[in-house]
């Protein structure tokens, strides 16, 4: 990463050759291909968030809306929002799952990556095996579904993260990261004494913040963001995560069990869908940054050969 | 010959003692691997028992084990539906559709970011680009709702600024395959081509400086160095993705589609869920479901040994 600057740019630090008029219309076009790329990011988004801000007297088409100037912004929709109580409960119910389910998916993944990763271990193919089979032949929803159902998970929180505990898909880049740390350290701990169990927690987890780190946020953002799992999973409202309340809103069904505040609220019906759908987007662009800082490091290790 | 036997034997007690003592060393590796296989089996491969009620009548009072045995009749009831056909294609053109979008994008922004001259753009495109992919498609459905509703969505007003008649995007059958395919390339642009970013800092910057030195353009250089410098990435992303072509991305369909546009919508994986779960077919989907993994099985199998022969580089 720290020489990033010299990859990127090679014709800036040979000065002394001349950018030709080709040279100079490729930058025009990079350029002018990049600024599109903003927009067509940005409009989406920027429409959202005016739509959410629109004060209830709002008089225009949507065009003029996406120029709402900030001092006509209205934060009725999320007074509303916020003084709901289910609203606060969806939110509470998600940050469980979210939490509850990192902790879980880190506390089984990081063995079974570590354990795939000790190339003497005897079994170890046999374990690898039981490992990747049931990634590569999914037998799809129904099974699952009556298997949670079997086992009672069925209206409890945990149904929504523990199928979903252990990513092979995670594990594998995890093995991969371990694997690549320098096997004298692991063998000069065992020589020393330390069991396998010792080599894990002071040795190779260590060395392995940054994998944790995005390993750990890939599950959050798959927790946070899912909404299959509690769907079929959950049928007390009271249990309702934020993507299913935000689901429900949007598609306007239950609209007055789920969010009593439809009758009194003093903002758009759509102000209130779209302040609800920043809402529940603001966790993850609040982490986002973090993410940022480990996930290209993690992404790269996925593409590495196994 | 007695005695060559006798120094076998010999061999082999030695060689499980020695596999014994391994064991033994490594015994803390298994208490490690107890808790995670333990999943495995209740979480996945309980499943795949369960799996067995496609060629059962399955009835919730009797359980998967008591139901009784009808052989193929749930597969020939699909495949002989009128359905079949239709699912089967819907679900290949989403994701060949996304492929063909997404993948020549997601180079093209990769090789913009790459060869951008100015820091500060780069930077926000860089940043701006990963972030849809982290909202979920319930977040996306209420994004492009605002973009796209018929009564009060930026683009009919922009239609209607032109003259034209405002669309129902997501229950018009023209309209809805493109919103598919190109709200999942805004979602997915920008993290796709961060594995051909990657790539491209890995050229070798000395390749580009003698190429300037020799008089080749920008475009050149694009054409003749860094196009064919991550052409093995390029190899590599396409057959993995051929691999799950029968992915088609339920969420995204699930959360966009309405039964106005199941003709044109429904996906394998949308089919099964409503057969399933709603309608209570659960042998007839499963059957489906089944007939999905195994089709998928030995596609990505096909793509992870094409991989690793054309490429070297597999995902297992």
């Amino acid at each position: 990463m720290k020489n990033r600057k010299q990859h990127l740019k090679p014709q800036m630090q040979n000065k002394k050759v001349k950018l030709t008029r080709a040279d100079h219309t490729f930058n025009i076009v990079v350029d002018i291909f990049m600024v599109i790329i903003l927009i067509a990011i940005i409009l989406p988004l920027w429409s959202t968030i005016t739509l959410s801000f629109r004060p209830v007297d709002f008089i225009g088409s949507n065009l003029d809306g996406m120029f709402l100037s900030p001092w006509k912004w209205s934060t009725a929709a999320y007074e509303a929002l916020l003084g709901n109580n289910g609203f606060l409960m969806a939110f509470m119910n998600s940050f469980k799952i979210l939490v509850g389910g990192v902790v879980c998916a880190l506390v089984l993944t990081i063995p079974m990556a570590y354990v795939l990763s000790v190339q003497s271990l005897p079994g170890r193919k046999i374990i690898n095996m039981i490992v990747i089979i049931p990634y590569v032949f999914n037998v799809g929803m129904i099974p699952a579904y009556l298997l949670v159902r079997d086992i009672g998970l069925i209206n409890h929180l945990p149904a929504v993260f523990l199928p979903g505990a252990i990513s092979t898909y995670n594990c594998i880049i995890m093995r991969q990261f371990f694997v690549g740390i320098p096997g004298e350290l692991k063998e000069s701990a065992r020589i020393d004494g330390c069991s396998e169990m010792q080599v894990l927690f002071r040795i190779v987890l260590p060395l392995s913040k940054a994998i944790v780190m995005t390993i750990g946020l890939y599950y959050g953002v798959a927790f946070w963001n899912d909404f299959f799992n509690a769907m079929l999973y959950l049928n007390d409202s009271y249990l309702n995560p934020l993507p299913i309340l935000l689901r429900n809103i949007l598609i306007g069904s239950g609209m007055n069990e789920n969010l009593e505040v439809t009758a009194f609220a003093n903002a758009p019906i759509n102000a209130i869908k779209a302040a609800s759908v920043f809402m529940s987007a603001i966790p993850m662009v609040i982490a986002y940054p973090f993410i940022q800082k480990y996930f290209t490091k993690g992404t790269l290790l996925g593409s590495v050969k196994g | 010959m007695k005695k060559n036997q006798a120094t076998a034997v010999a061999e082999t007690k030695k060689q499980r003692s020695k596999l014994c003592r391994e064991i033994i060393r490594h015994r803390s590796v298994y208490l490690l691997a107890l808790l995670p296989l333990v999943y495995y089996i209740i979480f996945k491969y309980i499943p795949i028992w369960n799996a067995q009620i496609a060629f059962r009548d399955f009835k919730a009072v009797q359980g998967v084990v008591g139901s009784p045995w009808i052989g193929l009749e749930n597969f020939r009831e699909f495949f002989n539906s009128f359905y079949f056909w239709s699912l089967l294609r819907n679900t290949v053109m989403y994701s060949v559709g996304k492929l063909l979008i997404s993948l020549p994008l997601s180079i093209i922004l990769a090789i913009a970011i790459y060869e951008c001259t100015r820091p500060v753009l780069r930077k926000v495109v860089q940043t701006l680009a990963y972030l849809p992919h982290f909202l979920s498609w319930v977040i996306m459905y209420g994004i492009l709702l605002t973009l796209l509703a018929p009564g009060d969505g930026v683009f009919n007003d922009i239609i209607q600024v032109f003259g034209g008649h405002p669309i129902d995007f997501l229950s018009n059958t023209k309209a809805f395959p493109w919103v598919v395919l190109f709200s999942d390339a805004w979602k997915e642009m920008g993290w796709s081509a961060i594995i051909f970013i990657a790539a491209l800092m890995g050229i070798d910057v000395s390749l580009f400086e003698a190429a300037m030195v020799e008089g080749a353009s920008s475009w050149q250089r694009v054409r003749y160095i860094t196009l064919p410098s991550i052409l093995p990435v390029i190899v590599t992303v396409l057959i993995l993705k051929l691999g799950t072509i029968l992915d088609a991305g339920f969420n995204q369909i699930f959360m966009l589609y309405s039964p106005q546009v199941y003709s044109v919508a429904d996906i394998i994986d949308t089919w099964v869920y409503r057969q399933g779960l709603l309608e209570f077919k659960f042998g007839l989907a499963t059957a489906v479901g089944l007939f999905k993994g195994v089709f998928g099985m030995i596609l990505v199998l096909f793509a992870n040994w094409i991989s690793k022969k054309a490429t070297d580089s597999a995902l297992f």
